[in-house]
């Protein structure tokens, strides 16, 4: 398997103090982006596709994982959470605002020995 | 099949105070390039240097868009940099200029085609359209 990418990305919950709608939207800006052209244009299969997301936030045992992955259109994505992200306390408000990180990588078994630049010597 | 889109990637650029078009293209395109790593070259054993890199650029004066320093922002590659009227332009509250945001779009491709020999032949089953 190769990686094709890493998407990254932030996220935050200003007033809720919710870490699993902090880590969904680092996720959604992680992969609102950019899009990957070479499945349609070389032909290979999303569904061969492997995803694996990483957030990081303050509070890792408060992301429901779960959510997460299912945040997430395709390639049945394995999730982590670590330490990471920002809190940021204030006088104004019970719950700190959060901000969390999301790195999404794509992950595929390239043939890579059947493409070729055109034009080169050995292709 | 030659030229063969590989990605697409998607940023905005702001010019706050100093209403400099180019700015705020050059901080789009920083944004679409800084989110992603790409490593479509290493996963399909090309070089970085063969990698195709078309910058779409939006803003309301296209006109004002230094094409040659949005360029320069790229870390490598060969392409093109064609800027059109978008982006947004915000009226100030005093009414004293505008607060520019431009549109950045980098398209990824490389002049691609698939080997004639036996090497790849298996993967030609696994070509079914998404």
């Amino acid at each position: 398997m190769k990686r094709l990418i890493l998407e990254m990305g932030t996220g935050t919950d200003l007033y809720g103090g919710d870490y699993t709608k902090a880590a969904c939207r680092a996720v959604r800006d992680a992969i609102g982006h950019s899009s990957l052209s070479l499945f349609r244009s070389c032909g290979y299969n999303h569904r061969d596709m492997v995803v694996r997301v990483t957030i990081g936030v303050q509070d890792p045992d408060a992301v429901d994982a779960a959510r997460v992955a299912e945040s997430l259109p395709r390639g049945n994505p394995q999730v982590t959470v670590v330490h990471g992200g920002l809190n940021i306390e204030g006088d104004a408000q019970d719950t700190p605002t959060i901000i969390a990180s999301a790195a999404v990588e794509a992950f595929l078994e390239v043939d890579a020995e059947g493409w070729a630049i055109s034009g080169s010597a050995d292709g | 099949m030659a030229k063969t889109r590989m990605a697409l990637e998607i940023g905005m650029g702001t010019s706050l105070r100093k209403g400099d078009y180019t700015r705020a293209a050059v901080r789009a395109v920083q944004d679409a390039v800084w989110r992603n790593s790409i490593s479509f070259a290493e996963a399909f054993g090309f070089e970085k240097s063969d990698m195709l890199i078309d910058v779409e650029i939006g803003v309301q004066k296209p006109d004002a868009v230094d094409g040659a320093e949005v360029k320069a922002v790229l870390p490598y590659g060969n392409g093109g940099v064609r800027v059109v009227r978008g982006g947004l332009d915000i009226p100030k509250p005093d009414g004293d200029g505008v607060t520019i945001l431009a549109n950045a779009a980098i398209v990824i491709s490389f002049d691609m085609e698939r080997r004639t020999d036996t090497a790849g032949a298996g993967m030609e089953d696994k070509a079914v359209s998404p």
